[in-house]
């Protein structure tokens, strides 16, 4: 199941993530050195009179995990829908293993894996039925046991599927589309509705597919996901690629480096709320209100985050304050003006 | 051909692990089979009647012809003939069978022998005079006093009290009766026999003679096996298949499955494969239970084998046209039944066709369902092949128009 991996850069920032440590969208564009698999010119998908992908031009490295970040109704499921060939573009190009999607869709549906967001398969048959099936789909498989063993499901191949958690269901979804031992594997929001521990084992799971040699694209709209698993992200919101990079390069260039969160409580004075909005306005570089009253304000620099910190301590209002680094939420907020609940939603 | 295969093979497991479809699949058309064939298979019809006989002598017993009248009815087979007490007199009753417990009632007025007594002597007094008048010259004057003497005393036979004209039993029956024109008839033809007997004609002049021709043997389950090998083919192909493929179409097995190389085309033939092999086992069962339940003699050639897999290909594809276009499962049976259920009706899938009007009769001869249940009855029950490439040919096109059809409108990109 292991095929050839490609070279991997180190930071050299603080963020130390492995791969790739640049911060330039453009740089992208024209290739980081490392081959594209998928690579998208002005894409565009309209239905009617609404635009869901609007001319998004893009690429993705071999041997990559990328996260494509947005809210509900982003674009993000018609955008990789338009790769694994289910949808039809109304302009623009794409290749997918170099392959024009327009020209050899049965090539590029042999060489990739999907795990749709609603994935949903035969329900009567068993865990290794239905694996089996995808695996005599394809030309070149894995054998249906290997998988189930990597995924941990070999306990489970005898069960129907529609007996299944749904933690198991995801991952039988995710066995059907490894054992076509994709180059590049296609997981639209893979942990959504799944408990906390079953989103960390499928998480560990995808963390080890690069080593294996798969490009993984992964859809999302959990900050934390893209935050764990992207080596880049590509945040879309309204169809639009607002932004295309790796966490700490994006959050470094919208998000500031330090936040800090003043949770007012509802019986907070109209002055004593100026009060505290004008003190973080006065150092940050944007400050924002969150629901459950909460102040926020980002800050580029650290030294100047504790000295306001200090000024807001001083004010005594007994309001709770914290010091925290800034995440891909703010970066979310930076972009789209707008903050996203747990749901994917836009508030 | 490896991915038909497995697909195939993935189709007919999660068939057979669906209770539902196992059940309207097989189990239907089965118990159709079992209900038509006992229904049909109960022997020659019956009918009940109730005779009130008001012809009684002065110490109550049954005048002598009312009693030949009832006893020539209880030999009429389709007759079962119970007698009513006389309570009362039914002719004016509202309500006959509140009253009795009968839906049809005979009733024999009072007077009922002696009237048909004096109506014979004149009735044979005009035959009489009708026959001497006819050999009138060639009777010497003496022979015709001699006749007339005879004709006097007939006439004096009678007792004179009641006017000329036919006596009349009365048939009562309730509004909904449908067998009261047959029951009617049946009187009739009895009364008509009675009324001979009473003039003196024993033999009749025209004599009916009936005999069975053809192929012995065939029974109910002969006819309707055929018949609903048909409808299963119509239900699981226009109904059951449309359901499945919109209900793969809504929880995204079908966009799964189309995100991999396989091909429309290969989605569609598998399903229409997967429907024929059902097809050809369900009818298998079908002809084993009438075989074991029913003593059907009917066989399946290779050439009935062959116009029911062309039944299967044409219909579910068909069945993938409607799948192709519906996405809500129950929307899509619901078209499926307006489609399948019309079809058998007017197809005389239930029914023989001699039953409906004219105008439908006509109708049903343009329905392709209506010529397949009649070749596959030539081909099995008769053993002839009348016919049978005419239907061959029709659904050899038809399944190619649907299946043509069916690729047009299957989805395999935009998925909602």
């Amino acid at each position: 199941m292991v095929r050839s991996v490609p070279n991997r850069f180190t930071c050299t920032n603080s963020s130390q993530l492995i791969y790739p440590c640049v911060n330039n969208y453009e740089y992208y564009m024209a290739g980081s050195g490392s081959a594209a698999v998928i690579r998208t010119d002005a894409l565009r998908k309209e239905y009617g009179s609404s635009v869901a992908v609007d001319d998004v031009s893009l690429e993705i490295h071999d041997g990559e995990i990328f996260g494509l970040l947005g809210p509900n109704g982003a674009g993000k499921t018609t955008f990789v829908e338009i790769l694994q060939g289910l949808r039809r573009p109304t302009a623009g190009s794409a290749t997918v293993l170099d392959i024009p999607i327009q020209d050899g869709l049965e090539t590029i549906k042999d060489r990739i894996g999907v795990v749709p967001q609603s994935f949903h398969t035969f329900e009567r048959l068993t865990v290794r039925e239905n694996v089996a099936l995808v695996r005599d789909l394809h030309s070149d498989p894995l054998a249906v046991e290997d998988v189930l063993a990597e995924l941990a499901l070999d306990e489970y191949a005898d069960e129907r599927f529609h007996s299944l958690s749904g933690g198991y269901q995801r991952r039988t979804g995710i066995a059907m589309a490894l054992v076509s031992d994709p180059e590049v594997l296609f997981l639209d929001e893979p942990t959504t509705g799944l408990d906390p521990s079953a989103r960390r084992t499928t998480w560990e799971q995808i963390e080890g597919l690069p080593a294996q040699g798969t490009t993984v694209v992964l859809t999302t709209h959990y900050m934390d996901e893209v935050e764990y698993l992207a080596d880049r992200v590509g945040l879309l919101v309204d169809g639009h690629i607002e932004a295309v990079d790796t966490v700490p390069a994006l959050i470094d260039r919208y998000a500031g480096t330090v936040k800090i969160v003043v949770h007012l409580p509802a019986d907070t004075a109209q002055s004593d709320h100026e009060s505290v909005e004008s003190t973080l306005e006065s150092t940050a570089r944007t400050v924002h209100e969150r629901e459950h009253g909460e102040l926020v304000g980002v800050f580029e620099d650290r030294q100047a985050a504790q000295d306001t910190y200090s000024s807001l301590h001083d004010l005594g209002m007994g309001h709770a304050i914290d010091l925290v680094s800034a995440d891909m939420e703010d970066v979310f907020l930076e972009l789209a003006g707008k903050s996203l609940t747990p749901g994917g939603e836009r508030t | 051909m490896k991915r038909l295969v497995q697909l195939t093979r993935t189709l007919l497991t999660d068939w057979f692990r669906n209770r539902e479809a196992v059940f309207f699949a097989l189990l239907f058309p089965l118990i159709l089979l079992l209900i038509f064939s006992t229904v049909f298979a109960g022997g020659p019809t019956d009918f009940e009647i109730g005779v009130q006989n008001n012809d009684l002598e002065a110490d109550g017993t049954p005048t002598e012809l009312s009693v030949e009248l009832i006893e020539a009815l209880q030999t009429v087979d389709p007759l079962t003939v119970d007698r009513i007490e006389r309570t009362e007199d039914l002719s004016t009753a509202q309500n006959i069978e509140e009253r009795t417990g009968q839906t049809r009632v005979l009733v024999i007025p009072e007077g009922f022998d002696e009237r048909v007594r004096e109506e014979s002597a004149r009735v044979r007094k005009v035959v009489i005079q009708d026959t001497i008048s006819r050999a009138e010259a060639d009777l010497s004057t003496a022979q015709q006093d001699s006749i007339q003497e005879g004709l006097d005393e007939l006439s004096s036979a009678g007792s004179g009290k009641t006017s000329p004209g036919a006596v009349h039993v009365t048939l009562l029956t309730v509004p909904d009766d449908e067998a009261s024109g047959a029951v009617g008839s049946i009187i009739d033809s009895v009364i008509a026999t009675f009324n001979n007997r009473a003039i003196g004609i024993e033999e009749p002049t025209v004599a009916l003679g009936a005999e069975e021709r053809g192929q012995a043997d065939l029974g109910a389950a002969d006819y309707f096996l055929p018949a609903f090998i048909v409808a299963m083919i119509l239900i699981n192909g226009v109904m059951t298949v449309p359901s499945a493929v919109a209900n793969h179409k809504r929880d995204g097995t079908l966009k799964r499955l189309a995100a991999t190389p396989l091909r429309k085309h290969e989605w569609i033939l598998a399903n229409v494969i997967q429907q024929s092999i059902l097809a050809v086992g369900i009818a298998l069962v079908l002809i084993g239970v009438a075989w074991v339940g029913f003593g059907v003699t009917a066989v399946p050639g290779p050439l009935a084998i062959g116009l029911i897999l062309l039944g299967a290909i044409a219909f579910t594809a068909l069945g993938m046209i409607v799948g192709g276009f519906i996405d809500d499962p129950g929307s899509a049976i619901s078209l499926g039944g307006a489609i399948a259920l019309p079809l058998m009706f007017i197809s005389g899938i239930f029914w023989e066709l001699d039953l409906m009007p004219r105008t439908l009769q006509t109708v049903a001869e343009f329905s392709p369902v209506t010529h397949f249940h009649r070749s596959l009855r030539e081909l099995m029950i008769l053993d002839s092949s009348e016919g049978v490439w005419v239907t061959a040919g029709m659904l050899t096109v038809l399944a190619i128009v649907f299946l043509a059809g069916a690729t047009m409108v299957t989805n395999w990109q935009e998925f909602d």
